[in-house]
């Protein structure tokens, strides 16, 4: 990876903890386990604790759990080498047991990509359930346990209607459990439910966040989510495709708040409760794929088909998090889409 | 029943990969006269291939290679039946432990196999790979056609399989299954051009897989394709006894065409997965040879 | 008012209608007719689409690069469109070539319940740019919640559209209808539909389609197509503009597009012979036809019968093979019966 843009990652982690450093006290000294370690949020969760060790000496250590380490050593090697986080090869379903030193956990092994939920629906079901499970029950027995962060996902609270009000926690959503594409949020809100039942059994100290969408470095294009398709669309110079009316509301935190605001509710959010880790900063479609066009400097046309009529927004209501944690997003939507564009032309990863 | 002696012992042999391939693969290895499974590999205790090779009083591991490794007095021979991307991994440590290696992956890291065909020339190799399923029903064929006729210009292999027999691996490796049979039809068959087609049909109650070959050859000599495959057909019979010929070699509409279905023998895939059953079947082929030999090397 | 998307198949479906042998001048002529009338999207290639060319469906005259270079040359506010296959085409050795001579619009297509086996070409297409429909062919074998549920596949995996193939020429007005209806109402992506005339729907079937909310619809010109042809193009254009839905194609240029598929292209007027009302009924791929005529010649056995067996084991596109072993048991039916 490039120093250039180390650098940079560095850097947003720096802005990120700028003067709320002493909100992560908790953690200084501790051992996390990250589930899901070497993916886009195990990545920037282990950026932003380099930096908190390097800058802050918090003296943190991460053990990050991965099913493909090679991947890892070649997207983030300055990571992999580090003494203070360990990489273990293990899919969460086959944990035995936690080191007894552990004392925070964070289950972050997911697979957000749709494509993956549809056509391997049993196994990324299996991920989720029998993850979670496994994960749960192992940490029962840790003698240290301070906190354990459930990452769920703001997907549980289902299909959005028509010009829906920002999201809150208490919103109960609606799944049609009847159809393919509800496997990932059913599993996921069975992972909830898990949780607890943990915490009220065992007290586990759950804590769960559901996060809504991201942008920006570590990510690839290759999903086939709206936000990609305009970015990789725009960097090759070719027609940025809106079926709808281009209407449809969305918004986009940037993984460094991501990753601070994840630690934070590790380190302070209340066991049993669950916390939106999102923007509430809403765009419509049609003003993201312009913005992309005007950030890349792209000569793409773009082109709204008007061939449905989704208004939907699904935009996180953040005020439980804002209100009793102190959290704020300290990096808004250009910025968000001028840095990950920059990320992507640097990388070469625009495909 | 073969005569042999009491002391032969049997070859020990490791599964790695505890999914259905493995499980079937270890119940074949169980009725096999040559070879003993030591030991069942997967990376999770409680799935059903485990909970089945505990039910056959078979010992097992979750450890992955390591279990190889740290005790490779285990096994001689190993079937890897994990993923390509595994096998990769897993090539390198067999060949550094000196074991013999029998890969279902499509890795594609060792020596081509078709025991109908090449069974003794593969005895020479430390990785052996089972190619893909089609290939094992159809380059049998492909050989004979190859062997018979003065010139072959094209050879075409279509198989149709059961959706139920293709899981979300296959799936998604459609282009690698035509790619390796394609090269397998051309490396065994000498044909100057080889395609590979796949279908997948949803029937209920599932067919049996079906492989059609058809070639391109100007001057067909019938009478001796006939004889050969009727004598090719016999020898995959002795290890895929399932394997039948339902349209005979014939010349119709320019080109000459036969067709063969594969019923599985039901060990632990269902029956209908004939495409499954004959690699499985292929790889014990190739296993048996294999300990017959180091029997033999060992007097 | 509405729109209607035709996506003309004359150079694809119609393919199938002459064994796969169209001819250079056969694209240069049609291809140039359909951008002049302001035809969306152009379909070209074997009937089977990219890579299919094979003993197994029929061989092609031209290969797929020289199919899509004439056309490309040809088509300048049409947009060139290809069929592709999972199992036929592969993304090295197919997609490849066809993205490098500028494809615009990619159709992948698979049998109704295997959507799955699309994932990575349409991943593959979309990273390229391209615009991408997903296509389930011989629709009418699957119930609506079984067509819905491998849609919403295709839609995850980034599809941009859902088409769904009357393979056969089976349906009813009714039946459409109601499948349409259904995909509508459950998908983000446009639905859109693939007339056959095996049972004399095509029309009827393309109008209930786009009332129930469908907004592609296929077409040949002169109805151009396997087995009894496609719904016909200049037809269906009359008919939507007396309904009210905006084609943006010129009337009299489509005619005059489609006059050139009836004197230089087409070997006969696609009419609804016997056998294709036979496989109409019996449910099975309209492009069998000629493999099944080719057959029953061959082996002394009425084509009918091969149909009505076909039906019976629920053959998919691509089991082509099948017919010669069905015309063979057929006939050695008939020689025991005639010995019995």
């Amino acid at each position: 990876m490039v120093s250039k843009l180390i650098d940079l990652v560095k850097a947003d982690c720096e802005e990120a903890l700028a003067s709320s450093v002493s909100q992560l006290e908790k953690l200084k000294n501790q051992k996390i386990f990250i589930t899901g370690g070497t993916g886009f949020v195990g990545t920037w969760l282990a950026e932003i604790t380099a930096f908190l060790n390097d800058r802050y000496h918090f003296n943190t250590s991460l053990l990050l759990l991965s099913r493909n380490i090679d991947a890892y050593r070649e997207k983030a090697p300055h990571l992999a080498a580090r003494k203070d986080m360990e990489l273990i090869p293990m899919d969460v379903r086959n944990i035995v047991e936690i080191p007894s030193d552990v004392t925070y956990i964070i289950h972050a092994a997911a697979t957000p990509d749709n494509r993956q939920h549809v056509s391997d629906p049993l196994g990324v079901m299996a991920t989720i359930t029998k993850g979670t499970s496994v994960l749960l029950d192992s940490s029962v027995k840790l003698p240290g346990l301070k906190k354990i962060l459930n990452i769920s996902s703001g997907q549980i609270y289902g299909k959005q209607g028509q010009g829906s009000e920002a999201i809150k926690e208490t919103f109960m959503g609606a799944i049609d459990c009847n159809t393919i594409t509800s496997v990932y949020p059913e599993a996921k809100r069975y992972a909830e439910a898990l949780c607890c039942a943990y915490w009220s059994l065992y007290k586990v100290p759950a804590v769960i966040a559901r996060p809504f969408a991201f942008i920006g470095p570590y990510q690839f294009l290759d999903k086939p989510w709206a936000i990609n398709n305009f970015i990789r669309d725009a960097l090759n110079n070719n027609t940025i495709r809106i079926i709808g009316n281009g209407l449809p509301m969305r918004s986009y935190m940037y993984p460094s708040d991501m990753a601070f605001w994840l630690l934070r509710l590790l380190a302070e959010g209340n066991p049993g409760t669950a916390y939106n880790v999102g923007s509430p900063e809403g765009i419509s479609l049609k003003d993201l794929a312009e913005k992309i066009k005007q950030f890349v400097g792209a000569k793409s046309k773009i082109d709204i088909k008007n061939m449905n009529e989704d208004r939907s927004r699904i935009i996180p209501d953040v005020t439980l998090c804002r209100e009793s944690l102190g959290l704020t997003v300290k990096v808004g939507i250009d910025k968000t889409l001028q840095r990950s564009i920059l990320w992507f032309q640097e990388t070469g990863h625009t495909r | 029943m073969n005569a042999r002696n009491n002391n032969t012992k049997k070859v020990k042999v490791a599964i790695l990969g505890s999914g259905n391939i493995g499980t079937d693969l270890l119940v074949k290895t169980l009725r096999s006269p040559y070879l003993e499974c030591s030991i069942f590999i997967g990376r999770n205790l409680s799935s059903k291939g485990m909970s089945k090779a505990l039910s056959l009083n078979v010992n097992v591991s979750n450890q992955g290679s390591d279990a190889i490794i740290k005790n490779p007095d285990c096994c001689e021979i190993v079937f890897d039946a994990t993923s390509a991307l595994s096998h990769q991994h897993h090539a390198k440590i067999l060949s550094g432990l000196h074991k013999i290696a029998i890969d279902l992956t499509p890795a594609k890291v060792g020596h081509f196999c078709i025991p109908a065909i090449n069974l003794d020339e593969c005895l020479k190799y430390n990785n052996i790979n089972m190619i893909t399923c089609g290939g094992q029903s159809s380059i049998p064929l492909a050989h004979v056609i190859g062997q018979t006729q003065k010139q072959v210009d094209y050879i075409e292999v279509v198989s149709t399989i059961a959706s139920k027999s293709a899981g979300p691996a296959t799936r998604l490796n459609l282009d690698e299954y035509v790619d390796t049979t394609e090269k397998g039809i051309m490396l065994f068959s000498n044909c100057k051009q080889a395609k590979a087609i796949l279908n997948l049909n949803p029937a209920e109650p599932c067919i049996n897989m079906q492989t059609t070959i058809s070639a391109l050859v100007p001057e067909p000599d019938l009478v001796a394709l006939e004889k050969s495959v009727n004598a090719m057909v016999a020898k995959i019979q002795q290890y895929v006894p399932n394997y039948r010929l339902v349209i005979p070699p014939t010349y119709e509409n320019n080109r000459i065409i036969m067709s063969v279905k594969v019923q599985g023998m039901g060990d632990f895939l269902p029956s209908y997965a004939g495409n499954l059953d004959i690699i499985n079947c292929a790889a014990i082929a190739v296993a048996e040879e294999f300990a017959k030999k180091l029997t033999d090397s060992r007097g | 008012m509405k729109n209607v998307i035709i996506s003309d198949s004359t150079l694809r479906d119609g393919s199938h209608a002459i064994s796969h042998k169209l001819t250079k001048e056969h694209i240069t002529a049609y291809a140039k007719a359909a951008d002049a009338a302001g035809i969306p999207i152009v379909e070209v290639g074997h009937g089977n689409g990219l890579g299919a060319s094979s003993l197994q469906v029929g061989l092609s005259l031209l290969d797929d690069r020289t199919m899509l270079e004439t056309a490309r040359k040809n088509l300048t506010k049409s947009k060139l469109g290809i069929h592709v296959i999972p199992g036929f085409a592969t993304i090295k050795k197919d997609l490849t070539m066809a993205f490098e001579l500028g494809v615009d619009v990619v159709r992948l297509a698979c049998h109704c319940t295997e959507a799955d086996i699309t994932e990575r070409h349409i991943s593959f297409a979309r990273e390229r740019g391209k615009e991408v429909f997903g296509v389930l062919m011989m629709s009418h074998m699957a119930p609506k919640e079984v067509l819905l549920d491998e849609a919403l596949k295709m839609q995850s995996y980034g599809a941009e559209g859902l088409i769904i193939m009357d393979s056969a020429g089976a349906y009813l007005p009714g039946d459409v209808q109601s499948r349409i209806t259904h995909l509508v109402s459950h998908l983000n992506i446009p639905v859109g539909f693939h007339a056959h005339n095996n049972l004399g729907m095509s029309i009827a079937n393309s109008v209930a389609a786009v009332e129930a909310g469908a907004q592609i619809i296929d077409a040949s010109a002169k109805g151009f197509g396997a087995g009894a042809g496609n719904a016909q193009l200049e037809v269906l254009v009359a008919v939507f503009e007396k309904m009210g839905y905006k084609t943006n194609i010129d009337l009299y240029k489509a005619l005059d597009a489609a006059d050139i598929v009836e004197k230089e292209i087409m070997d006969a007027a696609p009419s609804i012979k016997s056998v294709s009302i036979v496989s109409g009924l019996a449910g099975v791929f309209s492009a069998f036809a000629k493999h099944v005529a080719i057959a029953a010649k061959e082996y002394n056995v009425d084509p009918r019968d091969i149909f009505f067996e076909l039906g019976k084991r629920k053959v998919v596109a691509g089991q082509e093979d099948i017919i010669v072993e069905v015309a063979l048991a057929l006939s050695d039916k008939k020689k025991r019966g005639q010995h019995g």
